[in-house]
């Protein structure tokens, strides 16, 4: 099979530690109620600095775990991936045109943006981990037959 | 589609694990063509039947319906 580009295997727990650190820096923006001043357009302001931490930090983790590459990465993996991700943006768009039809505040259009951060790859990781563990178990109870 | 594989693998006494390495391919892979949830693409059927030294009608065959 032609090699596809995908990050190298260890880039998944690399992604894992990015998104594990973001939580805590999520936690102490919460409690110092750091805000960004729409005004403040300076790079390295606080508030820009903080939301660079913690968006950018979850959005490469997940990223990192959702295209590392897999221990053997073969065309039936490479058929999981792609059926995954379609269901990924099938999911990521009902939740898109669902969250416009019922936000009629305009302040609340930055929540959309934020879900569609991160809905799109956290349910392709999901739904990707699930079908290789179902084609795991399935092989076990191969073994257990042949035994 | 029907393959039989797993007599084959069994005539030249390899098991899935080997076949795999043989192919480059995980053994769920192999597994799951045997079991008929996989369709291979003809690359891996044509390395499949290269490992066997057959021709791929001879490992894969059509069933009524496909």
């Amino acid at each position: 099979m032609k090699p596809q580009f995908l990050f190298p295997t260890w880039c998944r727990w690399l992604g894992l530690a990015l998104f594990l650190v973001h939580l805590p820096v999520m936690h102490i923006w919460g409690i110092y109620n750091i805000h960004s001043d729409p005004k403040d357009t300076d790079m390295f302001s606080t508030g820009h600095l903080f939301f660079i931490l913690t968006v950018v930090l979850m959005v490469s983790g997940l990223f990192l775990i959702a295209f590392s590459r897999e221990r053997i990465e073969d065309e039936q993996i490479y058929q999981l991936r792609l059926s995954s991700l379609r269901w990924a943006i099938f999911a990521n768009y009902a939740v898109l045109i669902i969250g416009l039809i019922f936000t009629t505040n305009k302040a609340d259009y930055k929540d959309i943006l934020r879900l569609n951060l991160w809905v799109p790859l956290v349910f392709f990781i999901l739904l990707f981990r699930y079908k290789i563990f179902r084609l795991n178990r399935s092989l076990g109870k191969e073994e257990e037959y042949e035994k | 589609m029907k393959n039989n594989i797993r007599v084959e693998r069994a005539i030249k006494n390899i098991t899935q694990a080997e076949l795999a390495g043989l192919i480059d391919v995980s053994r769920q892979t192999i597994n799951t063509i045997e079991s008929n949830k996989y369709v291979p693409s003809t690359i891996l059927a044509l390395k499949i039947a290269r490992v066997f030294k057959k021709p791929v009608e001879e490992i894969f065959m059509l069933e009524e319906g496909d």
